[in-house]
């Protein structure tokens, strides 16, 4: 459904490309191209501000460059073209777990030398973007996991697991709602987001500087707990290990949940009457914590870098700068709902009209938002995870002894490479 | 060919005919030896895109010592034996007990061989979306290491039975009906006259149809992909998942290639066992 305009957009860019682009890199504009999601309301409004942009500068014409909006074969193709050297695009749009790795590999640019002054962003932001004390990418929207519940079922969000496990089967007791709390459980990086709030919960990291730590007690808790409320508490649907992000959000927009764990894009589907069942009925709050630990989100969200192989660093720097600034934030945030990285827009009042949710606690969250381990080598110790987490939750493993056999594959990996305990410290 | 003729001219025709076969013997080798032989040098190297700090050593055999100790590998591989041990004797069955109904004469006898045929005609992702529907309604099935294989397995047979029952048909429809009758006139049951007669020359038939659907279930791909991802875990993967998992989306191409080499291996030890069995296979039917 959304491949094939994305394709047609593709083979359409790549045509006008063809046409457009030689004769202009004598003399006339420089060419500045931006990669990332192209598709639906995030399309449009890139192309909006891009156009505005190129008003404001004569001498830079920017071009967007399709992507696929699935993480992991966006990543693949980033991959590709950076190995490749390719010079193009110039700007990329990329996940805070990727910056360590792009930057490692010595794939984009430190922007610190244009960006003196990041004291506006929140910290977690600009942490999750830095390698080896410098910052690679620009903050350009967070998403958080936030909890979201129905306000015509419980008076207030619980703020423990006990809490909202308690509730929640009180709540789902009679067969209505049919599910109690629902989340993206899949085999995939989603899982591992919620495994990090979950963990954060109980006071654990994934990784301390180069040692594996998540098969700690506190994570061995965190992932006791998730198997139970499958299993044994039922306050999980056991279909959440199929399930991706829009499949919990799908159960709770129905009416078919009581809470659900997302990511803050949901909010606005679901405030829509004409397809929502619950617009009006909910409310965010931040995740429940367990015994020694406190609520965590998981920290995503998009970044903006500069190909290092690219000619126009200093012009990408000022469509980066362009796109990063508060105004635009806020636009994207009345569009499409996606939370600003800089502090200060959440004292501006256009933001409370742009959002669905309070921006102080919007804020709330995002404070306590952690970055997955900030590391080059992220996505190999999350495919690690990820089979591990997913073997305890269908009950394949005990949490204990998943989690050590994850565990040492992750250690031996960061070994394997150099980042290991003694060597360098990985955050 | 004239005993007169001079031996230039003998020598002339050989040049041509190298001449006149050389694209084609060169187009075999560019299309299916190049790749084999740059697979296979790319498996002696440590080759990992996202890691570009480590440069492209060659390493000798390392890859081929990892696998071996690899977990996942060996999981994998046992997957994949059982996923097409299991599937392709339920289609082996059921394919010959549909190519024996469809054998008979009864009225509709062409549509119902034709429509027997649509599951087969549905392209694999779609069939698989469509049984991956049916079996999320169950709660949890998705998601157990041993009851995601049923999905899998039902929609495999589903869709390749069809292949089985035609070829078996046409296997069936060359035995000679007179067999039957002198079987029948020396009193022979319908299972004696199904085990002494159908069976053994039906065997040449059967044999290319096992042949056909190992290979093919050894290969099994997008039918899990779509189904299970290889999950709960790694529950139900098979090597050609794990492959495509090391290659395309880690992008370790050493390590992905020597899979995609041990892959080829065992599929190519696979066909030359099958192509000894069946060659002896006609000669005994023959003599």
């Amino acid at each position: 459904m959304i491949r094939r305009p994305g394709r047609w957009a593709v083979g359409g860019l790549g045509l006008l490309c063809a046409l457009g682009c030689g004769p202009e890199s004598t003399g006339g504009p420089t060419t500045v191209t931006v990669s990332g999601s192209v598709l639906g309301a995030e399309g449009q409004i890139l192309r909006r501000q891009l156009e505005r942009f190129d008003r404001e500068h004569a001498e830079i014409r920017v071009e967007m460059r399709p992507t696929p909006d699935a993480a992991d074969l966006r990543h693949q193709l980033y991959v590709q073209w950076l190995n490749a050297r390719a010079t193009d695009p110039d700007i990329l749009q990329v996940d805070a777990i990727w910056t360590p790795e792009f930057a490692a590999a010595g794939w984009i640019l430190p922007v610190d030398r244009y960006a003196s002054d990041t004291a506006d962003f929140f910290p977690v932001t600009i942490d999750a973007n830095r390698w080896q004390g410098r910052l690679f990418a620009m903050p350009w929207f967070v998403d958080v996991g936030m909890l979201y519940w129905r306000t015509d079922l419980f008076s207030e969000a619980p703020r423990t697991w006990d809490a909202l496990d308690r509730e929640v089967r009180g709540a789902i007791a009679d067969g209505t709602p049919r599910y109690g709390l629902v989340w993206q459980g899949a085999r995939y990086e989603g899982l591992v987001t919620v495994f990090v709030e979950y963990l954060g919960g109980f006071g654990g990291r994934i990784l301390d500087g180069g040692r594996v730590t998540v098969a700690e007690e506190p994570g061995v808790r965190a992932l006791t707990l998730m198997r139970d409320q499958i299993h044994r508490i039922g306050v999980v649907p056991g279909r959440v290990l199929t399930w991706h992000e829009e499949e919990p959000r799908f159960a709770f927009q129905n009416g078919e949940a009581a809470m659900m764990r997302n990511w803050p894009y949901a909010a606005g589907p679901m405030q829509d009457t004409a397809e929502s069942k619950v617009a009006g009925r909910f409310a965010v709050a931040p995740m429940p914590a367990g015994p020694g630990g406190h609520p965590t989100a998981a920290f995503g969200g998009a970044q903006l870098a500069i190909n290092a192989f690219s000619p126009e660093a200093e012009a990408a720097w000022l469509v980066i700068d362009y796109l990063t600034r508060p105004e635009q934030m806020l636009e994207r945030a009345q569009l499409v709902g996606q939370f600003p990285t800089r502090t200060a827009s959440y004292d501006d009042p256009a933001l409370a009209h742009a959002l669905e949710i309070p921006p102080a606690q919007a804020r709330e969250i995002i404070e306590a938002a952690v970055p997955r381990p900030v590391t080059p080598v992220y996505t190999q110790l999350s495919e690690i995870l990820q089979i591990q987490l997913h073997r305890a939750l269908s009950r394949q493993a005990e949490p204990r002894d998943a989690l050590a056999r994850a565990a040492a594959e992750m250690q031996e990996l960061l070994d394997r490479v150099g980042l290991g305990r003694g060597d360098v410290a990985a955050d | 060919m004239p005993p007169t003729e001079p031996r230039g001219a003998e020598a002339r025709e050989a040049r041509l005919a190298w001449w006149m076969t050389g694209p084609a013997v060169l187009t075999i080798l560019l299309v299916a030896l190049f790749p084999l032989g740059w697979t296979i040098w790319e498996s002696l190297h440590l080759h990992d895109l996202r890691m570009p700090w480590l440069g492209r050593p060659f390493v000798g055999l390392d890859n081929y010592v990892e696998v071996l100790q690899d977990r996942r590998f060996w999981d994998s591989m046992a997957h994949t034996v059982w996923f097409a041990v299991v599937s392709v004797s339920l289609e082996l069955v059921v394919g010959c007990a549909l190519a024996l109904a469809m054998n008979r004469t009864f009225r509709g006898r062409t549509l119902v061989r034709l429509s027997i045929l649509i599951p087969w005609a549905i392209p694999t992702v779609v069939a698989a979306l469509v049984w991956r529907f049916m079996f999320e309604g169950l709660e949890g099935w998705l998601a157990h290491d041993l009851k995601a294989w049923v999905p899998i397995i039902l929609a495999d047979a589903w869709k390749e039975t069809p292949f089985v029952a035609l070829l078996l048909l046409a296997g069936l429809q060359g035995i000679d009906p007179s067999l039957y009758e002198a079987a029948r006139i020396d009193g022979a049951s319908s299972w004696r006259q199904f085990r002494h007669v159908t069976l053994p020359l039906l065997a040449p038939a059967i044999m290319v149809a096992l042949i056909f659907r190992t290979m093919n279930a050894f290969r099994v791909f997008d039918l899990i992909y779509v189904l299970t991802g290889g999950g709960p875990g790694t529950a139900t993967e098979p090597i050609s998942l794990y492959t495509f998992n090391s290659l395309m989306q880690n992008l370790r191409f050493g390590y992905g290639s020597t899979l995609s080499v041990l892959v080829f291996l065992v599929t190519f030890g696979l066909a030359l066992g099958y192509i000894r069995l069946l060659g002896r296979g006609l000669t005994e039917t023959r003599a």
